[in-house]
């Protein structure tokens, strides 16, 4: 890896990190546990489409780390790394195969993934399949949140240059 | 303009699951209140309330991440206190027939029970 990129990840890292804690101060409007804007994934979705799978791999698992230290809980971290892992496992072969006018597309199969993830954890972590029920009304915050963080990443994709 | 062949196979995964999702969200909702309600900390069964019959208290289920005040009054019940980061378990107020009140950062679970099924003497 060379040193521009290094810091190009790190900047992108930093970027994602700077949402994330902006949005933890938003209220959360909805009452359901899990159900989050995700803001911090316009950066994850930039990612996807400009750099390699192992950098994005890297640069993700660096923000949920952090991101971790900053909310300061354990189980959250787990929930959203579970998700993130199905994400990208889904999103970075969706990403070489759609060309650049969908990627708000595969923004919503991201997120739908993700909620998976965060599903499978949370029944893993709570021991009941109860939780499940919460499964319906995630996916579809899931597809509208994926769609407008989409939205916002293909912008950025479009203007930033390579 | 052509559509590539798997965007639009991709669109139409999407759009079924946000469609089919929907639905089950508003079937989820729909369902009636029970009787019977199960609290589960940690994956274990603390208590299993006959709300119908249940005085109105207030009690605490403690874990080890710490501390929900459980209140039941005239035959609701929700999620009055608790020291979690988040309070979502708060905030979601009195428990409904369509989604059990969770507090994922203490593992704790309330839910109704059909007495048929699966009830567990607490």
């Amino acid at each position: 890896m060379d040193v521009k990129k290094i810091t190009r990840l790190g900047l992108l890292t930093a970027v994602a990190l700077i949402m994330f804690v902006i949005e933890l101060q938003i209220p959360n409007p909805v009452p359901v546990p899990g159900v989050k804007l995700g803001l911090a994934n316009i950066v994850t979705v930039y990612a996807v489409f400009r750099f390699r799978g192992s950098d994005v791999f890297i640069m993700v698992l660096t923000r949920l780390l952090l991101g971790a230290l900053l909310s300061g809980t354990t189980v959250s971290f787990l929930f959203s790394l579970c998700g993130s892992l199905l994400c990208l496992a889904g999103m970075l072969p969706l990403s070489r195969a759609v060309s650049e006018r969908y990627i708000w597309l595969c923004s919503i199969a991201g997120a739908v993934l993700h909620n998976i993830g965060q599903m499978t954890a949370a029944v893993a972590v709570m021991q009941t399949f109860s939780v499940l029920v919460y499964l319906p009304p995630l996916l579809v915050s899931g597809c509208i949140a994926g769609a407008f963080t989409g939205i916002c990443a293909q912008l950025i994709v479009k203007r930033v240059k390579k | 303009m052509k559509l590539n062949k798997k965007v639009v196979i991709l669109a139409a995964v999407c759009a079924a699951i946000f469609v089919s999702a929907a639905a089950v969200c508003f079937f989820l909702f729909s369902r009636p209140c029970g009787r019977l309600v199960r609290i589960t900390s940690a994956g274990e069964t603390v208590a299993v309330i006959d709300l119908a019959s249940a005085e109105n208290y207030t009690f605490e289920v403690t874990c080890a991440e710490g501390v929900n005040k459980i209140k039941i009054e005239d035959g609701t019940i929700c999620v009055s206190e608790a020291d979690c980061p988040d309070k979502t378990c708060v905030k979601m107020g009195r428990l409904g027939g369509g989604m059990p009140i969770v507090c994922l950062p203490h593992r704790l679970v309330i839910e109704f029970i059909s007495s048929d099924t699966d009830a567990v003497a607490g």
